[in-house]
């Protein structure tokens, strides 16, 4: 292993641990902070799977986050086990995804956004409507999730719960990118007709990554339906949708850790703001004004200062902080590499 | 190996191919040769699956192609180096050349997100080939650069290691040394001679007619979308209809506009 990686993997294993470790001095309010940025955090590395490995994009990711929570809301409700509607929120969601997937992932870039926004302005209408899922007012009453007689009652449990799935989501996204999957994701993302030719089935492929990047929404939604032990549409509003996005792009799309990073820095920044907002003195409109302007600011800001996103970024800086102690990176198999026997043959340093 | 028969397909009704007919047989290199807008990218495409035929049969191996999509040819043997640099931005050269691979492997998203056994050593074999496919085209020195920083006519090299990584059975080879310094057209003739001896059936678009005459086993000339001619690279020299079309009188010479 290579310093820098070594570094990322030292970097990451601490994080993991501090996180791991929080719970324990975190208040109330702020446990509740870090479910909620744990659960947009797994969200967020569906999008960035979807976004930045495989190139397609999809504005209405909270779609699938809803789908999770009102799958495991309902089943509650309905005295169903609490586990199995935790375990059903990620796959309604996934397989709903696989299923408007089909028409929808055939289209491209501005048509394919337009599509999965409204696909979720679709949802939300058609759930104020349904009786059966609360309507406009919602789903109350989800009762907290338990095996059998133990039940999660405290915020403490619900943020590990939290930190194992986002665990999980990192480890299953990371594995596929790092397969020959994850490889056929990433050459269709840059030309389909040749991932095409070399034998990737690039429409199943595309609605593979979709059905997966919306069963990480549809899990996070499950946590956040137990959780809150209360869910409506207005849970879910479109410009949910646009905070995922925006955080994939801040953390660094293309990356595993980079959303974590996105969702961190977002969700931080956004409760900061709103503490400020709802200050003495300030104007009731405060609070919202400054969110919305987060959103806004950040991506513009990284969009001209950090086109890489926060966590390429500073991946660069370590990197180069690190460079000249180190060899250069030497192969994954000890090739000889010998340039073919003329002039033009070996690569400019 | 292949056989097109009758095979037509038109652009808003002007015919890039029109009746062609032509028969490879196990083992042949195949040359094609014909001025710019002659329909020798068209037929590929036609054969690799990226456009479907008005009319008329494709067999390979004996089943009818025309209904099966381009990455079931894949998996089926036929792979394809397209005209222009398709390469996998983003990607280091060595990742481009794995995906070569895909057609005839299996591991999945399943097995790749669960790890399941054998996708580890599925992974080093694919590996393994792609380092193989690397040397036979000279580019190991660039295996861990990003594919988009190459110099083009080492991406056109890489497109070609890809479709060898595949262990294609037909492989089309579309202008593949456009873009190359002599040595390193040297070094591509040396490939395809060497793929040829080892039983390879390939067909090449060149517009460097003495490179197709040097290597190919028959030579079928194309314009305006018809084949004016087919026969061995010496009858294809002697042909009036292909020195008047094409061929000038400086045979040999590019044409290109
Ligand atoms: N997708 C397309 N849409 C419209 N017209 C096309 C398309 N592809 C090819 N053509 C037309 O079909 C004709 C044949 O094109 P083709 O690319 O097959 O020629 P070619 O022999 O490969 O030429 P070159 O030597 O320039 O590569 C040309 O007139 C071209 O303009
Ligand atoms: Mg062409």
């Amino acid at each position: 292993m290579n310093a820098p990686r070594m570094v990322g993997f030292v970097l990451g294993g601490l994080v993991a641990v501090a996180a791991l470790l929080a719970p324990l001095v975190l208040s109330g309010s702020q446990l509740t902070i870090y479910v909620l940025l744990g659960t947009a955090a797994m969200v967020t590395v569906g999008v960035s799977l979807l976004m930045g490995y495989a190139g397609q994009v999809s504005l209405g990711q909270a779609a699938f986050y809803a789908i999770g929570g009102y799958t495991a809301g309902l089943m509650g409700v309905h005295g169903l086990p609490t586990v199995a509607g935790l375990v059903c929120a990620p796959l309604v969601a996934g397989l709903l995804a696989a299923l408007v997937g089909i028409p929808i992932m055939r289209l491209r870039g501005h048509y394919l956004a337009f599509a999965t926004l409204a696909f979720q302005l679709i949802l939300l209408s058609v759930v104020g409507q349904l009786e059966v899922l609360g309507g406009d007012i919602g789903l109350q009453g989800i009762p907290r999730l338990g095996i059998g007689s133990a039940q999660l009652s405290n915020t403490q449990s619900y943020a590990w719960l939290t930190w194992a799935a986002t665990a999980l989501v990192l480890l299953i996204a990371r594995n596929v990118i790092t397969s020959r999957a994850g490889r056929g994701l990433r050459a269709l993302a840059t030309s389909e007709i040749a991932a095409e030719s070399s034998g990737v089935p690039v429409a199943r492929y595309k609605l593979a990554v979709f059905a997966l990047s919306a069963a990480f929404a549809g899990l996070a939604g499950g946590i956040y339906a137990f959780f809150l032990g209360y869910i409506a549409p207005g849970s879910f509003p479109v410009l949910l949708s646009f905070e995922f996005v925006v955080m994939a792009v801040v953390g660094g799309l293309g990356t595993i850790w980079g959303p974590v990073v996105g969702a961190a820095v977002i969700t931080v920044l956004v409760q900061v703001l709103n503490s400020l907002g709802t200050e003495p003195g300030m104007p009731p409109y405060a609070s919202s004004v400054f969110s919305y302007a987060v959103y806004a600011l950040l991506l513009v800001l990284t969009l001209l200062f950090l086109p890489r996103g926060l966590l390429p970024t500073a991946t660069e800086w370590v990197r180069r902080a690190l460079r000249g102690r180190e060899p250069p990176a030497a192969g994954d198999r000890p090739a000889a590499a010998v340039p073919t026997g003329d002039a033009s043959g070996s690569p400019a340093r | 190996m292949l056989d097109v028969r009758q095979v037509s397909r038109s652009f808003g009704g002007v015919f890039a191919v029109r009746d062609v007919t032509l028969s490879v047989a196990d083992g042949e290199l195949r040359g094609i040769i014909g001025p710019n807008g002659a329909g020798k990218s068209t037929l590929f495409n036609l054969v690799s699956g990226h456009l479907q035929p008005d009319g008329g049969t494709v067999r390979y191996r004996g089943a009818r192609l025309e209904r099966r999509s381009p990455h079931r040819r894949a998996r089926d043997g036929i792979a394809i180096v397209f005209q222009g640099a398709r390469i996998f931005r983003r990607m280091t050269a060595v990742e481009n050349v794995m995906v070569g691979a895909h057609g005839h492997t299996r591991c999945g998203f399943v097995a790749g997100a669960l790890r399941l056994p054998g996708q580890h050593r599925e992974e080093r074999a694919i590996r393994d080939r792609a380092w193989e496919a690397l040397e036979q085209v000279g580019l190991t020195a660039w295996a861990h650069r990003e594919a988009e920083s190459l110099p083009l006519g080492q991406q056109r090299q890489l497109q070609v290691a890809r479709a060898l990584c595949g262990e294609p059975r037909l492989l089309l080879l579309d202008e593949p040394a456009s873009g190359l310094r002599a040595a390193e057209r040297e070094a591509l003739a040396a490939l395809v001679a060497e793929l040829h001896a080892g039983g390879l059936t390939m067909l090449l678009i060149e517009h460097d007619v003495g490179f197709v005459t040097r290597l190919a086993d028959r030579v079928t000339v194309l314009d305006l979308g018809e084949v004016i001619a087919e026969g061995t690279p010496e009858e294809i020299g002697r042909d009036e209809r292909v020195i008047t079309a094409y061929l000038g009188d400086g045979a040999g010479g590019d044409r290109r506009a």
